[in-house]
């Protein structure tokens, strides 16, 4: 018996180094698995590489990007003081309208409480394979990062955490063919879901009845019952709108608020703790 | 030592790799460096060591993908194979035959990562034609990768002890 495993001994090990990742694919499939020691090692060996090289390139840019800004600069700063004095403005309006939305919600008995204060993460990559979109962040689950939390930026949404550890995380973007948000349409409320085109240039819109009043230009903002991403942050526009006498739902593209392709700095929200009537009503998992 | 050397530097392409994709905007397209180690194993490792080897920088770009399957370390093993069985038939000793190499082996490797998906999800989740879209630059970007690593892993290398080409036992 010991000779027959040491003469096949090469063969074996061929065997078992091809059937066994071959039978973790088939069994966990496409779920994925949380990350083990191995796995935290290789990224704890990696995000060293990642972390200095993404800011050694961003720094030579940033100083050859500085001295060409510098011709610009006192009429980008007049700019941009005239910007923040209309800006302050929307924020006093929207702060009213946050008390006025606070005091509506405490009289529905609905609560909803932030853990913890946005968390600013930079973008030192994106993952190795084109079949799952996802980019590396550089912070993970010491800075507080959980699987699960949303990620945005000024200009709407990036997508949803799906793996952190020491000091980097995973997001899956919502281009991702795997992803799915609730949506709202701001003009007219209609309800519908936004899906990953999978590396498409837009995402297309689902579960929109063909009856809805929508039009190409549309903005297209969180609905915040997937109990994911909050209520109201822009996820895109919506384009080419085509109604089938024949479909029960019409079909339309959403061209994402949020160029993918240059990320550099996210923000990580906190997912909130919502309890009262809508956490009962929200449907399970708005990606899945 | 050549397992631990190939691994090493499989870890660092793989982080300059996932850099410089993000920094050039890619979205569908991936310089494969795994792909190309993989068929230097093919090509110039014996059997335990360059399935060792295959396996192992299979699963660090299972792990670099974000969502580990077992998918990638399964494929680097059948295409260091794969190569193993090519071999026997050209003699893959130049630069130009290696890159050769490296292309077929892209090609085949995203073919293959494609059916998979798409055989193990709904058919919504695996937009085929989209996944291969990025596929023929991703097999220039590769080939390209691979002839400008080659005058290193020749270091790696130093003695060319070429095992009996296409053996596999």
């Amino acid at each position: 018996m010991f000779s027959l495993l040491t003469r096949f001994r090469e063969l074996l090990l061929v065997a078992a180094l091809l059937a066994y990742p071959f039978f973790t694919y088939l069994s966990f499939g496409h779920k994925g698995r949380a990350p083990n020691a191995v796995d935290r090692l290789i990224l704890a060996l990696a995000w060293p590489i990642q972390k200095s090289l993404t800011w050694a390139v961003e720094s030579t840019s940033g100083t050859f990007n500085g001295y060409v800004a510098l011709r610009g600069s006192h009429q980008e700063a007049a700019e941009c003081r005239a910007e923040l004095s209309r800006s302050k403005a929307e924020i006093n309006a929207l702060e009213q309208a946050r008390l006025e939305n606070e005091r509506l919600r405490n009289l529905l008995a609905y609560t909803e409480t932030t853990v913890e204060h946005d968390i600013m993460a930079r973008v030192v990559g994106v993952n190795a394979s084109s079949n799952f979109l996802s980019m590396r962040l550089d912070r993970g689950e010491d800075d507080g990062v959980k699987v699960g939390m949303p990620v945005v930026t000024a200009d709407g949404v990036v997508g949803q955490i799906v793996r952190s550890v020491g000091s980097s995380s995973d997001v899956m973007l919502l281009s991702d063919a795997s992803s799915r948000i609730g949506v709202v349409v701001q003009r007219t409320g209609s309800r519908a879901t936004v899906a990953g085109g999978g590396g498409r240039g837009t995402l297309s819109l689902d579960n929109a009845l063909r009856g809805d009043e929508l039009t190409d230009g549309d903005v297209i903002v969180t609905s915040g019952v997937d109990g994911i991403f909050p209520r109201g942050i822009v996820v895109g526009k919506v384009e080419q709108v085509q109604r089938q006498p024949s479909s029960l739902f019409l079909q339309a593209a959403v061209r994402p608020a949020v160029n993918l392709r240059s990320l550099q700095e996210v923000l990580v929200i906190p997912v909130p703790v919502v309890t009262g009537p809508q956490a009962l009503a929200a449907p399970p998992g708005g990606l899945r | 030592m050549r397992f631990l050397l190939v691994t090493a530097l499989g870890l660092v392409l793989l982080s300059l790799a996932s850099v410089f994709s993000q920094m050039f905007g890619m979205m569908l397209t991936r310089v494969d460096v795994v792909v190309a180690l993989v068929v230097f194993l093919g090509l110039r490792a014996n059997t335990s060591e360059g399935a060792l080897g295959a396996f192992a920088l299979g699963y660090m770009l299972d792990v670099f993908t974000g969502r580990p399957t077992g998918l990638f370390p399964f494929l680097a093993v059948l295409t260091f194979l794969l190569v193993r069985l090519a071999a026997g038939l050209v003699d893959a000793r130049s630069r130009a035959t290696y890159a050769l190499f490296v292309s077929g082996a892209t090609l085949a490797n995203a073919l293959l990562a494609t059916f998979f998906n798409w055989l193990t999800s709904s058919k919504e989740d695996s937009p085929v034609a989209i996944s291969l879209a990025g596929l023929p630059m991703q097999v220039v970007l590769t080939t390209a990768a691979a002839a400008l690593l080659w005058p290193l892993l020749r270091r790696f290398d130093p003695a060319n002890d070429r095992p009996e080409a296409g053996v596999l036992l």
